[in-house]
């Protein structure tokens, strides 16, 4: 549920880029930050490893604008996901409103792609969440490889493997020339605040 | 295959592997240059040039290097202070200003930053509602810093001061003994004359006699710091037998275990979800029944417990 500051009239909304180590999540937040420049409230801040792995997360804040006169603000963070950082993805997760699952294109991390949805949905579950209620987008990353040779799996396999019973809305991209960034962006957005409103009755 | 067919072949599996390593996938690189040495060793007789598998090796040799550095970082970094920030306020859930930052210090504790974190708690320790909360997590900073001397010499100024009631003060020392006896460290704490200390069997008693607490009434501060659990098998080829566990980290009513790889059979009916009918939970004051539901379990995959589970247990009622 999104944290609202009565007070100050703001509303907090937290979306979370979840999904398997060096599928491009913190790739999404720095071209977000480059490109929603004017949006940004605050600087990107990383806490990566020295081989430029996310530790613990990314962080973006970013303002929406005004909604019944109340200062909309989001905080946009990505999960490490390497597998050994199962704790902290769980802490990460805590009070999301809204979930984005990058799903890395190429045909080795076919594997990795479901096990990282499948411990999604666990630790949802462990904090009461059913991952067929939360806004969630997927977004299959990395498109552009497949002129490079690398294999990529189909979008029809990969909406086979992760999208079949969630039937959430998807987005083919390259987060590192931002195609779908902006889009998987708009929408995640636009379910998390339709929930919202639905929480808050309005 | 011809040696055209062969050469061909190694390109492609050289280009791939290259490209997994640009993207950081590692384990991919290195299975991609693996087949295309195999494949090189299989096709040696109809090829020319010799150097291909050296050049293999070479790039499995700096690759293998890559791998060790990533799998040896440090799971925890001293972070600076903005991201501390962060960490403090954003992951404070609680409306309430004190839990609210018990929270937020907590948290960074759970991210490592324990001298900040250790900081706050210094700070906390001045709020009466968190005092004792703040109190015992200044000790497992300094635990996990390993300056267990330092949190000796914390508690002596405490025990010197007025500064927490003689009741207070008892529940913090035998919180802390608890953890030097664990660690065999042969401390003993002062301990004022005037606290009356329950025997044993006198505080088994007392808990015995506490009726069973609904799952939603159970207080996390009535939770009292447990030193070992043991669990009775509702299931599987160990069915009734009862296995105890050392508590190896508790926040609240969550107590977190670390179960060897050579009891997996064991886990396997550990599912998350799984109520634990029959749980004999010991404290250094007392020892009493509940039960408790498996909150969470994941496998360690790398450092000193590699291959060990870490099992969150998550107290429900007591008997």
């Amino acid at each position: 549920m999104a944290n609202i500051n009565l007070k100050k009239r703001e509303i907090e909304c937290k979306i979370v880029y979840y999904g398997p180590g060096r599928c491009g999540k913190t790739t999404n937040l720095e071209y977000i930050f480059k490109t929603f420049r004017k949006q940004a409230i605050g600087e990107m801040v990383s806490a990566n490893t020295e081989g430029d792995r996310t530790l613990f997360f990314d962080f973006l804040p970013l303002g929406l604008g005004k909604i019944k006169g109340y200062d909309v603000r989001l905080q946009l963070y990505t999960v490490p996901g390497q597998v050994k950082y199962s704790s902290t993805r769980k802490m990460v997760l805590r009070e999301v409103d809204g979930l984005v699952f990058v799903a890395d294109s190429i045909k080795v991390r076919r594997k990795a792609n479901i096990e990282s949805l499948r411990d999604l949905h666990q630790n949802l579950k462990e904090y009461g969440l059913s991952i067929a209620k939360v806004p969630l987008v997927m977004q299959h990353n990395k498109r552009d490889l497949g002129k490079q040779g690398i294999p990529l799996l189909p979008v029809e396999q990969m909406e086979r493997d992760l999208n079949r019973q969630l039937k959430v809305p998807f987005f083919p991209a390259s987060a590192i020339k931002g195609q779908g960034v902006g889009d998987t962006l708009k929408t995640c957005i636009k379910l998390t605040l339709q929930s919202m409103k639905k929480q808050l009755g309005w | 295959m011809n040696e055209e067919d062969v050469k061909k072949k190694v390109k492609l599996y050289i280009q791939e592997a290259d490209l997994y390593q640009s993207q950081g996938l590692l384990n991919e690189a290195k299975e991609t240059y693996l087949s295309a040495g195999k494949l090189v060793k299989k096709h040696e007789s109809v090829l020319k040039n010799k150097n291909l598998l050296k050049m293999i090796s070479k790039k499995l040799q700096a690759l293998k290097g890559k791998i060790d550095r990533v799998e040896n970082e440090p799971e925890t970094v001293n972070l600076p202070k903005n991201v501390q920030d962060i960490i403090k306020n954003k992951f404070a859930f609680s409306q309430n200003d004190d839990t609210g930052a018990l929270e937020g210090a907590i948290a960074l504790a759970k991210f490592g930053q324990f001298e900040a974190a250790l900081g706050e708690f210094n700070e906390l320790i001045n709020r009466d509602s968190i005092r004792v909360e703040a109190a015992k997590n200044i000790i497992r900073c300094h635990k996990a810093l390993d300056t267990i001397d330092d949190a000796v010499a914390v508690y002596q100024e405490w025990f010197d001061s007025d500064f927490f009631t003689p009741d207070q003060l008892n529940k913090l020392r035998v919180f802390f003994q608890g953890i030097l006896d664990g660690q065999g460290i042969d401390i003993k704490l002062s301990e004022k004359p005037d606290i009356a200390k329950p025997p044993l069997n006198d505080a088994a008693e007392s808990e015995a006699e506490t009726p069973e607490i609904a799952d939603s009434e159970l207080d996390e501060e009535e939770i009292i710091d447990i030193s070992s659990v043991g669990i009775t098998l509702n299931e599987g080829p160990k069915k009734g037998e009862t296995i105890e566990y050392d508590v190896s980290f508790q926040a609240g009513s969550v107590i977190n275990l670390l179960i060897s790889s050579d009891d997996k059979a064991f886990m396997e009916t550990l599912r998350t979800g799984v109520m634990l009918n029959e749980v004999q939970f010991y404290s250094p004051i007392a020892m009493f029944n509940g039960r408790a539901v498996v909150s969470s379990k994941s496998e360690i995959e790398s450092g000193p417990k590699q291959g060990y589970y870490s099992l969150d247990i998550k107290v429900v009622s007591i008997l």
